[in-house]
C-alpha cells in the first residue's frame, strides 16, 4: 500500500549449456524483469536464439497460414491439448494439414475470384438488357464514339438538341437513368460535356459477344455451378476444421510460447562459455528463484543480488490489497508511478466512491449502479479493464446508496419525506413511512453542501501536498519545503473562506470552532467582507516562502490553488444539479401518473418518467459524476505530487490459455 | 411576496446576474473544452496511453464554470 513492491537488482549467471534450462526456469517462475543487454564488448555479446527457434518459427508460420485459410482465428478450443500430445502429433499433423488444406484453400480462393468477376460482368450487363443490342456492337467503330453508363438525370433531349447526329438509348425505369449514346468522333467533346452535366458514370462492358440477356443467363448458370463447387470445398474444409481446430489453436499458442523462450537469448549477454541475465526481482521472492535455479540447473546457474547503480530505476509493480486493486485501473490510465513515488491507489479507493456517492446520493440510482457493476463483473471476466471498472461502479453505487439512505433520504429523486420547506412535494410517504429523515436536503441545503465540499477539498488537497512533500524529500528538499508553503497558503485560504461563511453553515461553524479554535480570533471587516487576520498572515507567510522554494514563477499559481479548492464545489453542484433534474422530471410527470384518472395516460406517464429518469439522471448523471470524481483526483490531487513515468514490471512469463502443460 | 419595489428590482437584477454568471461561464468552458477535447481525442486515437493526460487537459477549463456556479450561488444569497 502506498509504495510499490520492493525490488532487488539481481544477476543470473551460469554456464552456457544451462542457458535454456535457466530460461525455462525463469519463465515458469515469472518473477524476473529482464534488463535488455545492449553494450557489447570483446568478452560478452548478445546471445544467439536457441537452436529450436528457426524450426519452431517455420512451423508456427505454417500453422498461422492454416488458421487463416480455415478461418479459426477466433476459435476457442473445447479441449485444450496437452503439450506432450502437441509435440508428438505436430509433424504428422502439419503434413496432413498441408496436403489437405493448402490446395483446397487455393481453389477456394480462385473460385471466389471467378465468382466475383462474373458477378461484376452481370452487374455491367444488366442495365443494358432493355436496349436489346448485342454487346459487341457498343464498341469498336472507326468514326463513332459510344458512351454507355448511368446518369442522374435524362440527358437524351440535351444530346439530341446540341449534337447534330446522334443515336441515344435511354432507360429511366430505375432511380439512375441508363443511357447508351453514339455520336460522331468530332462531337465527342461536346457530348462528354453534356453527359458530365448529368453526372454520367461509365459502365465498363465486358469483352463478350451476343445478346446481353442471354449472356447474363449463361453467367448466372456458371456462378451456380461454381457455388456448388465452392460448397463442396467448404464442406471439406469444414471437416478439416472440426478435426484440427483444437490442435491448431493449442499448438499455435504452444509454439508462440516456445519461440518467446527460444528468442530470449537475444536479450542476454553471452560469452563463449557463460551467460549473464540482468534483471530485477521482487525482494520477497529472491529466495524462490535461488532454490528453483538450484534444483533445475544442478548448480550450473545461480542468482546473485547486486546493489543497483544510481541511475537505475527499478520497475514498478503496484502492491495493493485485493479490494483496492481494481482502482489501479485509474493509475494506469495516467501513468505508472515512479519507484520512489507514493502509489495513490489507496486514496483513490477511498475518495472515488465517496465523491461519486455524494454526487449521486440516491438509493434508487445507487442500487441501479450496483446492479450495473455486478453485471459488468459477472459478464466481463474476459476483459480485465471492464471487470475492474465493474468493481469501481459497484463500489460507487454502494456509497451512493448509503448516502442516499442516511444523508439525503431519497430514492429515484423522490425524498422519503417531503421537506419542511415544501409540504406538498411528492414523497415516498405515499408508499411507506420510512423512519429515516434526511440530514441534508439537496434542494434546500445547498450552502451546507458547498461547505462540506470545500472541507473535503481542503483535506484532499492537503493530503496531496503531504504526498508531494514525501516524494520530493529525498532528492529535492527545497521543493519538499515548497509543498509545506503551499499547504500553509491552502490552510489560510480555507480559513478565510470559512470565516466569510461564518455561522451560515454547520460545516463552517464546526471548522471555526475546532480547527481554528486555537488560532487568535481577530478579524476585521473590509468593504463588508470579514477578513481573518491569522488567515491573511498564513497566506502571506506561504507566499513569501514560495519564491525561495518553488521559484518566483510559483507565485502565479497561488490563484490556481484557490481555484483548486473552489473546484471541489462541483461535488455540491453535481449533487444539486442531479437532484434538480430528477425533481423537474418528477414534477412534470407525477401529476400525469397520479392525477390524470386515465389508466392509459398514467401508464404512458410512468413510462416517460422511467425513460427520462434512466437516460438523463441515471446514465448522464452517473457518467458525469464518475468523470468529475476522477477529475478531482487527477487534476486537483495528482498534480500536487504525482509525476509518473515509471517502468511497468514485466517479468519473463507467458500466458497459457489454450494448451495444457504440467510442470 | 410583498416586496417593496426597490428590493424587488434589486433581487431581480441579482437573479439575472446569477443567470449570466453561470451561463456565460458555461459558454466559456464549452468553447475551451471543444478545442482541447478534439485535440485530446486525436491524441488518444494515435496512442491510447494518452487518454489519462488528454482527460486531465480536457477537464481543466471546467474550473471556469465552477467559478461561475459559485458566483451565481453567492448572488442568489443576496436576493
Amino acid at each position: 500500500m502506498l509504495k510499490p513492491e520492493e525490488m532487488t537488482r539481481a544477476v543470473v549467471v551460469g554456464s552456457i549449456e544451462s542457458l535454456d534450462t535457466t530460461i525455462e526456469c525463469l519463465y515458469e517462475l515469472g518473477i524476473l524483469h529482464l534488463i535488455d543487454f545492449t553494450d557489447q564488448d570483446e568478452e560478452f555479446s548478445i546471445g544467439q536464439p536457441l537452436p529450436k527457434a528457426s524450426d519452431t518459427s517455420q512451423k508456427l508460420l505454417k500453422l498461422r497460414a492454416m488458421m487463416r485459410s480455415l478461418e479459426i482465428e477466433e476459435h476457442k478450443p473445447i479441449h485444450p491439448m496437452h503439450v506432450h500430445d502437441i509435440r508428438s502429433r505436430m509433424d504428422q499433423a502439419l503434413v496432413t494439414l498441408d496436403l489437405n488444406t493448402s490446395s483446397k484453400a487455393d481453389s477456394r480462393q480462385k473460385i471466389q475470384a471467378l465468382v466475383r468477376e462474373k458477378e461484376g460482368e452481370i452487374r455491367a450487363l444488366e442495365p443494358i438488357i432493355p436496349f436489346a443490342i448485342a454487346v459487341e456492337l457498343y464498341d469498336g467503330y472507326d468514326n463513332l464514339s459510344s458512351f454507355v453508363g448511368t446518369c442522374r438525370t435524362d440527358p437524351g433531349a440535351a444530346l439530341k438538341g446540341k449534337v447534330s447526329e446522334c443515336e441515344v438509348f435511354v432507360d429511366s425505369r430505375k432511380s439512375d437513368v441508363v443511357i447508351a449514346a453514339f455520336v460522331r468522333n468530332e462531337d465527342r467533346t461536346e457530348a462528354m460535356k453534356i453527359l458530365a452535366e448529368h453526372a454520367f458514370q461509365e459502365l465498363k462492358l465486358p469483352k463478350v459477344k451476343g445478346d446481353p440477356d442471354e449472356i447474363v443467363v449463361q453467367l448466372r448458370k456458371q456462378i451456380k455451378e461454381l457455388d456448388a463447387d465452392l460448397a463442396r470445398i467448404e464442406a471439406d474444409l469444414d471437416a478439416i476444421r472440426k478435426q484440427f481446430a483444437d490442435f491448431i489453436i493449442s499448438s499455435e499458442e504452444h509454439l508462440s510460447i516456445e519461440i518467446l523462450k527460444a528468442e530470449t537469448p537475444l536479450r542476454v549477454a553471452t560469452s563463449a562459455n557463460s551467460f549473464v541475465i540482468d534483471g530485477w526481482v521482487p525482494t520477497s521472492r529472491v529466495e524462490e528463484i535461488t532454490t528453483a535455479l538450484d534444483t533445475m540447473c544442478c548448480g550450473l546457474a545461480f542468482i546473485e543480488t547486486v546493489s543497483p547503480e544510481k541511475h537505475e530505476e527499478p520497475p514498478v509493480k503496484l502492491k495493493n490489497p485485493k479490494p483496492v486493486k481494481p482502482f489501479e485501473f485509474f493509475i494506469n490510465l495516467v501513468s505508472t508511478p515512479k519507484y520512489e513515488e507514493i502509489d495513490p491507489t489507496l486514496v483513490l479507493f477511498i475518495t472515488f466512491p465517496l465523491f461519486f456517492g455524494f454526487m449521486i446520493g440516491d438509493l434508487g440510482f445507487g442500487l441501479g449502479l450496483m446492479a450495473l457493476g455486478a453485471i459488468m463483473r459477472w459478464k466481463m471476466k474476459s476483459s480485465p479493464d471492464l471487470y475492474k471498472l465493474g468493481t469501481i461502479v459497484l463500489a460507487g453505487g454502494l456509497l451512493a446508496s448509503v448516502f442516499g439512505v442516511f444523508l439525503f433520504a431519497e430514492a429515484f429523486g423522490v425524498p422519503f419525506h417531503p421537506p419542511a420547506e415544501a409540504h406538498d412535494e411528492a414523497s415516498w410517504e405515499v408508499v411507506a413511512n420510512i423512519p429515516i429523515h434526511p440530514i441534508l436536503d439537496k434542494m434546500h441545503d445547498t450552502q451546507e453542501m458547498l461547505g462540506i465540499s470545500l472541507f473535503v477539498g481542503w483535506i484532499h488537497l492537503t493530503l496531496g501536498l503531504v504526498f508531494g512533500f514525501y516524494n520530493h524529500y529525498h532528492h529535492n528538499r527545497k521543493h519538499a519545503f515548497g509543498k509545506i508553503a503551499w499547504a500553509v497558503i491552502l490552510f489560510g485560504l480555507f480559513e478565510e473562506i470559512m470565516v466569510i461563511a461564518g455561522n451560515a453553515t454547520e460545516t463552517s461553524t464546526f471548522v471555526n470552532a475546532t480547527i481554528y479554535g486555537f488560532m487568535p480570533d481577530s478579524s476585521m471587516s473590509l468593504i463588508g467582507v470579514d477578513i481573518s487576520i491569522p488567515a491573511v498572515v498564513l497566506i502571506l507567510l506561504g507566499v513569501i516562502a514560495l519564491p525561495f522554494t518553488e521559484g518566483p514563477l510559483a507565485l502565479t499559481e497561488v490563484i490556481g490553488l484557490f481555484t483548486n479548492l473552489v473546484s471541489y464545489a462541483r461535488l455540491a453542484a453535481l449533487a444539486v444539479g442531479k437532484g434538480a433534474m430528477a425533481l423537474a422530471f418528477n414534477t412534470i410527470l407525477f401529476p400525469l401518473i397520479f392525477d390524470s384518472g386515465n389508466i392509459g395516460v398514467a401508464i404512458l406517464g410512468a413510462l416517460a418518467l422511467f425513460v427520462t429518469q434512466m437516460f438523463f439522471v441515471f446514465f448522464l448523471g452517473a457518467l458525469s459524476a464518475g468523470i468529475q470524481a476522477i477529475r478531482l483526483n487527477y487534476v486537483e490531487f495528482f498534480l500536487k505530487f504525482f509525476e509518473g513515468g515509471g517502468t511497468d514490471f514485466q517479468p519473463l512469463s507467458y500466458e497459457r490459455k489454450h494448451s495444457v502443460a504440467t510442470k | 411576496m410583498a416586496l417593496d419595489p426597490g428590493t424587488a428590482v434589486g433581487a431581480g437584477l441579482a437573479l439575472i446576474g446569477a443567470g449570466i454568471a453561470i451561463g456565460v461561464a458555461g459558454l466559456g468552458t464549452g468553447i475551451a473544452q471543444a478545442q482541447i477535447g478534439a485535440a485530446a481525442v486525436g491524441a488518444t486515437a494515435e496512442d491510447p496511453k494518452m487518454f489519462g493526460k488528454g482527460m486531465i487537459l480536457m477537464v481543466l477549463p471546467e474550473t471556469i464554470v465552477i467559478l461561475g456556479f459559485v458566483v451565481a450561488f453567492l448572488l442568489l444569497g443576496k436576493t
